[in-house]
């Protein structure tokens, strides 16, 4: 499954949390355009390195739908990023 | 009597667990040994494939100037694979060039064994990884750990 939201949290030194939900979904519809216009040149430097011109893509999509459930957490002091992906 | 009928009966002479339990087990033992693999027996979990590569660091600063720092990454055993096999797809020059670097630090790794081929076997080991650094100095004192869970 795609991951559809994106859960940011800041936290700054005066223990104030500010929790942002990120829809995932609207900012694959913004990429789908580059990513169109990016594939002829990908498609392109696949031939050009003997590469199965379809991998990337099949690859891409894979690591697009295995970001779900990642989480990253930093803290210093008492400020702290969290990003969870759901 | 076999290993894991001993075990239940050691885990009841110690305390471990209670007579019903260990009468659960037991008949959970004999179902198993009937149909299912017995190390069903003792919890999916004991065979159970990781899901996540957990890295955790915690540094602390020894003058209290700094503060503590914590680093929590969850990264699902998917996005592992996905990454092997992105790895997969970097051209043989690059490999090469790419070998000659690590080679060149002592590092005895070639990533050209890195083959979609033997992906599952890789991921499989690292199931069992569970790394543990701690470093302590006049100035910090550093925690990590890398495992699966």
């Amino acid at each position: 499954m795609i991951p559809l939201v994106a859960v940011v949290s800041l936290r700054g030194r005066e223990s104030r949390t500010l929790r942002i939900r990120v829809p995932l979904m609207l900012l694959w519809l913004l990429l789908v355009p580059f990513a169109v216009l990016l594939s002829p040149l990908i498609f392109i430097g696949c031939l050009a390195c003997r590469v199965n011109p379809f991998r990337p893509f099949s690859v891409g999509w894979q690591i697009l739908m295995a970001l779900h459930d990642t989480e990253v957490e930093v803290e210093h002091r008492s400020a702290g990023v969290s990003i969870c992906v759901f | 009597m076999n290993e894991h009928r001993r075990q239940i009966l050691q885990m009841l002479s110690e305390g471990k667990i209670s007579a019903d339990e260990a009468e659960r087990l037991i008949s959970a033992l004999e179902e198993g040994s009937a149909g299912k693999p017995s190390e069903n027996v003792y919890g999916s979990d004991a065979k159970a494939k990781p899901k996540y590569l957990r890295v955790q660091v915690d540094s602390e600063d020894n003058d209290g100037h700094e503060g503590p720092t914590k680093v929590n990454v969850r990264v699902p055993m998917q996005l592992l694979r996905a990454g092997v096999k992105l790895a997969g797809l970097i051209p043989a020059q690059a490999l090469h060039r790419a070998n000659d670097a690590i080679h060149e630090q002592g590092i005895p790794f070639d990533l050209t064994q890195i083959k979609p081929e033997n992906l599952e076997e890789l991921i499989e080991q690292l199931s069992d990884l569970s790394v543990d650094v701690d470093q302590k100095d006049h100035e910090t004192k550093v925690k990590v750990k890398v495992f699966c869970e």
